[in-house]
């Protein structure tokens, strides 16, 4: 198991992704425990609801390994992967919004009552900032959530999404006018 | 709407600190700080069962003859070819590659179209010319389907200092997606291409190529 082990930790992702591309299918479990969790905060706070999160995250692994072979940079499937998690959370984001689903649904679901960090009152503003966050465009939300809750850097966002650094600024700063309007309504 | 000023905003991005800002600002700043105070970093672990949930689905695809038939017709592959021969071979082929390429320059030159340009090539493939003004660019290339997204095998040189970079390729007959990659990582669509999504929030670019020359 410690050799398994070993070699797991060693192995990068284009070694995993060719192995797997070659017939191994069991070395795909590599990949999904080293994603799993490295996106689940992205998807939970753009969802607004972990398990939500946990099927988005589900099927992005599903359909990576459905599309291993259009993978062009294996050694970044992790880059890749996030693109297809991002293009599944915009979708159900569009498809809750169609749905008219209401977004207090999805933060009274991300709320758990193991979060007693802090006191009620700063409970009770990050629900209405999710509240708040559940009324952005997706677009606004990714930057948000990218920025200030997984903390990249306005570069590396843009390097993720495919959006220039300026565009990402204006989207943002969109988003805190929006953010202190929808707070101020729920006070 | 009462919107933030925009040296708050630049205090929300990181780029000024509290202090930074005048006494008049203060406030607006302090009151945007709680904003973000208020954000939820925890993070978020997923159930132990997702990883047998995932692998069992995989399992299940990768048994499907129809995920299999897929996924092999789709994986780019290595192919070695050892050829054994004799030297009046070589010649011959040598002469036989040369009267080709005679009958090949020989040919009509078809009229160009926009952003990828046709020209000669044989029955079955048709000389492409790629263009994309990259100014500043290292290093330009093309992959697409037609080198199974490979970042190195097509290159394209620059035109001078101008900005131009341009390569032809014997593209087969068929349609083809694309894009350019400039200096080794940023993956850039033709800006004078119809594109297509690839599924994964990219775009690729598309061009068809006929015996008559390359359509857009």
């Amino acid at each position: 198991m410690g050799v398994l082990l070993g070699l797991e930790g060693e192995a990068t992702d284009a070694e995993v992704v060719r192995a797997v591309l070659a017939g191994d299918v069991e070395r795909y479990a590599v990949l999904v425990r080293r994603y799993r969790d490295r996106f689940a905060r992205y998807a939970a706070r753009m969802l607004g609801s972990r398990d939500v999160a946990e099927d988005a995250v589900q099927d992005a692994l599903v359909r990576a390994f459905d599309r291993l072979a259009d993978c062009r940079e294996p050694d970044k499937f992790g880059g890749w992967l996030f693109l297809i998690l991002r293009n599944r959370c915009f979708a159900e984001r569009r498809r809750n919004r169609r749905e008219g689903r209401l977004p207090e649904d999805a933060a009274e679901a991300l709320a758990s009552p193991e979060r007693s960090d802090g006191a009620m009152e700063r409970r009770e503003q990050a629900r209405e900032l999710e509240l708040a966050l559940g009324q952005l465009t997706p677009e606004q939300r990714e930057a948000f959530v990218l920025k200030h809750v997984a903390g990249m850097p306005y570069e590396e966002i843009a390097q993720r999404t495919g959006a220039t650094v300026a565009s990402l600024k204006m989207r943002m700063h969109r988003a805190y006018d929006r953010l202190r309007e929808l707070m101020k309504e729920y006070r | 709407m009462k919107t933030f000023d925009l040296r708050v905003k630049q205090l929300l991005d990181g780029d000024l600190s509290l202090a930074d800002l005048p006494p008049e600002l203060r406030a607006e700043g302090e009151e945007a700080l709680r904003l973000l105070a208020a954000v939820d970093r925890t993070a978020v672990t997923l159930s132990p069962a997702l990883d047998t949930r995932v692998m069992a689905v995989v399992r299940r695809h990768a048994k499907s003859p129809v995920g299999r038939a897929w996924r092999w017709l789709n994986t780019p592959r290595d192919v070695e070819l050892r050829l054994r021969v004799r030297p009046w071979a070589v010649w011959a082929g040598a002469l036989a590659a040369a009267a080709a390429l005679a009958l090949l320059l020989g040919r009509a030159v078809p009229a160009p179209v926009p952003g990828v340009q046709a020209r000669g090539g044989t029955r079955d493939s048709v000389f492409v010319r790629f263009v994309l003004y990259a100014p500043g660019a290292r290093r330009v290339a093309v992959a697409g389907t037609f080198n199974q997204w490979d970042r190195g095998a097509a290159l394209l040189a620059p035109a001078g200092t101008s900005g131009v970079w341009t390569t032809t390729l014997a593209l087969p007959v068929g349609q083809h997606q694309y894009a350019f990659v400039v200096d080794g990582a940023r993956w850039v669509v033709d800006p004078s291409a119809p594109a297509v999504d690839d599924g994964f929030g990219r775009r690729n670019s598309v061009v068809a190529v006929t015996a008559e020359g390359a359509h857009l």
